[in-house]
Parts: C-alpha cells; sequence; structure tokens
C-alpha cells in the first residue's frame, strides 16, 4: 500500500494581534482523499488558521504549505487546486448565482461555461441560478458556496459550517456529498460544530482550544476505540478492586455506575475469565464508546478543567 | 493573460451592477440639464456680467453650437462628475468589503496587485468612457440647438479644433484622477464604500474652503494650497477655454484662485500626478500587505 500524499502541512503556525494570540503553535497534516475536520469553539482560531493556510492572513510566526507551495511567499500555483469557504459563503449580492460562478471561472480561467451549469445542477440551483444571490435563502447561498468550492474542481476543498442554514435533508445532502469527495480523490478540509457530522464523515479530526491544538489523531484514536471496556458487576467496588490485579488492565475508573477499565476490547473475553477466576461476575461488559461530542467537550471545556484543577 | 482576464472580471461586475449605471444616467441627466437651462435662459434679450464681462445672451445661444459643445460637456464633468467617479470608484472598492467578497476575488485571482490593479484599470477606463459618454450627449443636444437656431456650419472643424477638443478632454480626465485615487485608496484603506466617498467628497467640497482660509491665514500657510489638490485643477482646467457666460461649477473662486496662482500648468500637472500616484501607492501598499479577515481585514 503506497503511503497518501501529504497536501497541506502548517509548521508552528503563530498568530498574534497586539497581545492576543489568536492561533498558536499550529502544526498541522492534510492527507489527499481524507476528510479531515478542525473542530473548536468559537473564537478558537479555526479561520484564522484557515485564513493562514489559503495566504489571507499572515503568521506572525510559522509557514503553512498546500502542495508544497508556502502560502505565504508563492500562494497563487496552490490556490487553484483549492476550493474554499471560509465562514459563510460571501457572494455579489446584485448577481445571479450563475453569474457569480461566472465571475469566479472568469478570474481562474480555463473553466468551460458548461462546467458552472454542472455545479448548479449539482447543488440543485438549476432552477434558481438566474436569480440574483440576494434572493436566495440562506440553505441556497450555502449550496453557492458549496458550487463555487467545486468550480475549479480542486484538490483540496475547505468548508467551514457547510451544513448551516440548511434544512435536514440539506444537512444529510452535504453529509453524504463529503465522504463522496474523498472518495473521488479530493481532500476535504471541514470545519463543523455538528460534531455527530465530523464523527461520520471523518477520517482524522483536531481539536483546537483558544488558538492551540489540544488533540489531533483519527477518529478512532481521538475516541480511545477499542482501549476502554464498560463494566458492571453486583458489586462495583470489587469489580474494581479484581481489576487492579489483571496485567493488562492500564487503568481503572467508576463512571455513572459503570467501571471502566483501560484494557484492549479484542482482551474482553480473557478479561471476563480472569474476574471470574478472582470470584468477581461481570452483569454487563462491552466496548466504551465515546461520542465525539463528550470528547469535544471534555477537551474544550473551561470549566472541567477548573474543576479538574 | 492573467491581467487581461482579471479586467474582463472587474468589467462584468461592474457592467452588471446597478450603481454604475445610475451614475451614468445622473451624468448624461446633468448634461441635458445644463443644456436645457442654458438654452431657455439665451432666449431672453440683453445680457448679464460674467467674470467682469459683459456677456450678451444672444453669444451665450451661440455658445451651445457644436462648437463649444465639448468644453461645456467636459465643465460638467470636472465639477459634477468627478463626484459620480468618486461614488463609482469607492463603491468598486468598497464593496467587496461590505459583502465580505474580498477573499472570495483574493482566492480566486492570481496576485493581490494584480486584482487592485485590474479594478482600478476598470474604475479608471469607466470614468474616461462617462467623461466621453457626456460629450457625446452634448454633442448631440448642440447639434439639435444649432439646427434650430439655423446655425449649422462646420466650419469649426479643423484639426486644430479636433487637437484642441481631445487636449480638454485629457485634461478633464487628468484632473479628475486625483479624486477618483483617492476614493479608490480611501475605500481600500477603510475597508468600505463610505470611507471612500466621504474622504473623496469631503476633499473635493471641503478643500476649496480650507484653502481659502490658509490663503488668509499669511506665511507659512497662504502657500500651501497651491500644492493641493484643486488650485491645481483649477489651473488646469483653465485651459479648456469654457465660452463666456456658461456657468463654471468649479467654486465660487475657480477662476480668481487659479488666476493668482504661482504655478505653470506643466508644474500643476506633476503635482497632481504626484497625488495620484501617491494615493495608488498607499492603497496598493495597503491591500498587499494586510490580512484579509471576516468583515474585510483584521
Amino acid at each position: 500500500m503506497t503511503e497518501a500524499r501529504e497536501i497541506l502541512r502548517t509548521e508552528g503556525l503563530w498568530k498574534r494581534y497586539g497581545r492576543i494570540t489568536a492561533v498558536a503553535d499550529m502544526n498541522l497534516r492534510v492527507y489527499e482523499r481524507e476528510v479531515f475536520s478542525f473542530l473548536g469553539p468559537n473564537g478558537s482560531g479555526k479561520s484564522t488558521t484557515v485564513g493562514m493556510i489559503l495566504g489571507l492572513v499572515r503568521p506572525t510566526l510559522g509557514h503553512a504549505y498546500v502542495f508544497g507551495d508556502d502560502m505565504q511567499t508563492h500562494p497563487w500555483p496552490a490556490l487553484k487546486k483549492v476550493g474554499a469557504v471560509i465562514e459563510s459563503p460571501a457572494f455579489y449580492p446584485y448577481l445571479s448565482g450563475s453569474d457569480n460562478l461566472r465571475v469566479i471561472a472568469m478570474a481562474l480561467g480555463d473553466i468551460p461555461k458548461t462546467r458552472i451549469e454542472e455545479m448548479l445542477e449539482l447543488v440543485g440551483l438549476r432552477e434558481r441560478g438566474r436569480d440574483a444571490y440576494k434572493t436566495y435563502s440562506l440553505g441556497m447561498k450555502q449550496r453557492l458556496g458549496i458550487a463555487s468550492t467545486l468550480l475549479r474542481d480542486p484538490d483540496l476543498i475547505i468548508l467551514d459550517e457547510p451544513t448551516n442554514g440548511l434544512d435536514p435533508a440539506g444537512t444529510r445532502e452535504v453529509r453524504e456529498l463529503i465522504p463522496n469527495l474523498a472518495r473521488q480523490g479530493h481532500a476535504v478540509f471541514l470545519c463543523s460544530h455538528l460534531l455527530h457530522e465530523v464523527q461520520t464523515v471523518s477520517d482524522r479530526v483536531a481539536i483546537v482550544k483558544k488558538g492551540r491544538m489540544v488533540a489531533q489523531g483519527t477518529v478512532e484514536e481521538l475516541l480511545g476505540r477499542g482501549q476502554y471496556l464498560r463494566i458492571r458487576a453486583a458489586d462495583n467496588d470489587a469489580l474494581a478492586a479484581a481489576l487492579g490485579g489483571v496485567p493488562f488492565v492500564t487503568g481503572v475508573e467508576r463512571i455513572d455506575g459503570y467501571v471502566r477499565a483501560e484494557a484492549p476490547t479484542a482482551k474482553a473475553a480473557e478479561l471476563n475469565q480472569a474476574l471470574s477466576t478472582l470470584g468477581v461476575y461481570v452483569s454487563e461488559l462491552s466496548p466504551w464508546e465515546v461520542e465525539l461530542e463528550s470528547k469535544f467537550l471534555e477537551l474544550t471545556n473551561d470549566e472541567e478543567e477548573e474543576v479538574a484543577r | 493573460m492573467t491581467m487581461s482576464r482579471l479586467i474582463a472580471v472587474e468589467f462584468f461586475k461592474l457592467r452588471k451592477r446597478m450603481m454604475t449605471w445610475l451614475v451614468t444616467a445622473v451624468l448624461v441627466a446633468l448634461v441635458i440639464l445644463l443644456y436645457s437651462i442654458l438654452w431657455n435662459v439665451s432666449g431672453r434679450a440683453g445680457g448679464f456680467r460674467d467674470a467682469g464681462r459683459f456677456v450678451t445672451y444672444q453669444s451665450l445661444r451661440r455658445s451651445l453650437f457644436l462648437s463649444a459643445g465639448v468644453p461645456i460637456a467636459l465643465n460638467v464633468c470636472a465639477a459634477f462628475g468627478t463626484l459620480l467617479a468618486i461614488i463609482l470608484a469607492a463603491g468598486a472598492a468598497g464593496g467587496e468589503y461590505a459583502w465580505g467578497t474580498v477573499r472570495l476575488m483574493a482566492t480566486a485571482s492570481s496576485g493581490r496587485l494584480r486584482l487592485i490593479s485590474a479594478r482600478l484599470i476598470v474604475v479608471g477606463g469607466l470614468v474616461a468612457g462617462g467623461v466621453l459618454l457626456a460629450v457625446a450627449v452634448a454633442l448631440a443636444y448642440s447639434a439639435i440647438i444649432t439646427a434650430v437656431n439655423g446655425g449649422a456650419s462646420w466650419d469649426f472643424l479643423t484639426a486644430g479644433w479636433l487637437k484642441d477638443q481631445f487636449l480638454s478632454y485629457l485634461r478633464t480626465v487628468f484632473v479628475m484622477a486625483p479624486y477618483v485615487a483617492l476614493a479608490f485608496a480611501a475605500a481600500t484603506i477603510g475597508r468600505s464604500t463610505l470611507a471612500g466617498v466621504g474622504a473623496g467628497i469631503g476633499v473635493a467640497f471641503l478643500e476649496p474652503l480650507i484653502s481659502g482660509l490658509m490663503r488668509l491665514g499669511g506665511p507659512p500657510w497662504h502657500g500651501i494650497p497651491s500644492y493641493l489638490i484643486s488650485a491645481n485643477r483649477n489651473i488646469i482646467l483653465l485651459q479648456n477655454h469654457l465660452p463666456p457666460g456658461v456657468p463654471s461649477f468649479g467654486g465660487p473662486d475657480a477662476r480668481d484662485a487659479a488666476s493668482g496662482s504661482v504655478h505653470s500648468v506643466e508644474a500643476s500637472s506633476i503635482i497632481l500626478a504626484a497625488w495620484i500616484v501617491g494615493f495608488i501607492a498607499v492603497a496598493f501598499a495597503v491591500y498587499r500587505r494586510r490580512d484579509i479577515t471576516a468583515g474585510g481585514g483584521a
């Protein structure tokens, strides 16, 4: 199996506005054909980071490379291969959807007119393509934003909250579109607050808080899948004590009436046998499933951090 | 190739924009209005005093004939056209920030400097085209007045006359340019149309007033106005030879101020060119270096 090509890399990216640090030491990697999600609360530096990746915002320190090009000194070859909607779609209100795409196509060059119609069709705006953008609903604006990113058939697509304003059907379409884009060979850099969606479509995730990265990895790694077991017994105190004596259990924690054992889920049967040998009979034993939302809140919630201190 | 593409994009955007058509319509309407008023007034008997000279209404009527159509149209453009050009330039630069499309264009075009250059070229082209349109409308109206009053004659149409009109056209576009450059720069730096319109119109209206105060102020103040835009604009515009009796719209003391100036036409041209280059250079420097974030800037 060949190693996936790296298409985006940031190295020690910092952005300071006076005494405020918006982004601190951001190191990201995005590979071809993957869906990479970039998560963080409002004001955590996501859009500033994306701005630096696109060469719109000048880093205080560090570099962003897209397709090997430094985005501060030589961004234009890379930008031709990047489609992006940052924060919210922004187009000329007096132009039609079709004319807005035409403006982008003209600026980029080498995009046939038929491509504009194809993109409008793809996002379900063919019927309204001749109407002024200012008459569009938020959902339609989002769709046009997605169409504009795909217009240049980019290798890297950056989508910031792409389901904002979409109805459930539209949200589902976008959710299905994102992994399809990755399958078609595009890399997708996704910023979203809808963590359930992110969890279902992402290959890798980075979580930022106050401009700093607090976690990065595959969804599996981040959620610790395959590393925790959820166990319950008639006497959880005895269970917890017994787990402490099992060699491959590296940690024990009591959570919501259960005992969470840090142990490979593949060794569940072996653990059950070991516990019964020690005279503890479990009533429930299953892999400990963590939702991305819980992990996100755990990593980004200041209050919890304060309590922990 | 890239530049021509970006110029086509900027032209397409401005061509589709209502504001462009609105300022064009206002300019055409102003030329028509001025001609209609002067045609009506020049039908009276007798005369009036203008800049110390007695002008008969009959000679004013002759000034409206085809041979004088160009200076009158250029006179309207230099005054009201400048205000409209300020609105156009500020709207072209500032609108991108209001709509957030500044990011869209910055990532779709191949270079910030190319993008802002293309925009400025298109604004300049539209201003020059608008002045030409005003001249065309004035000539059409003049042709009607000439025909109605039996003054039809093409004797004036000589190579010398054509050269004079062409130079007058160039002079008019040139004196409008500092205000256009200022509005464009202010809208770019202030990230809004309002900043551009405010700076452009503010300078157009307030500079002559402040210059008047400076002249009264004695040394070192009294020498400063001759290096500002308004006084040098008036010196250059005087070369257009507006027919007697036609209002100049150059401010209450336009001709007087110009006649009292120490600069030659060449020196005034250099001073105005320096202002134009200065405004554009600042706009380019800011646009090239600045972060482009939500709402246009950080």
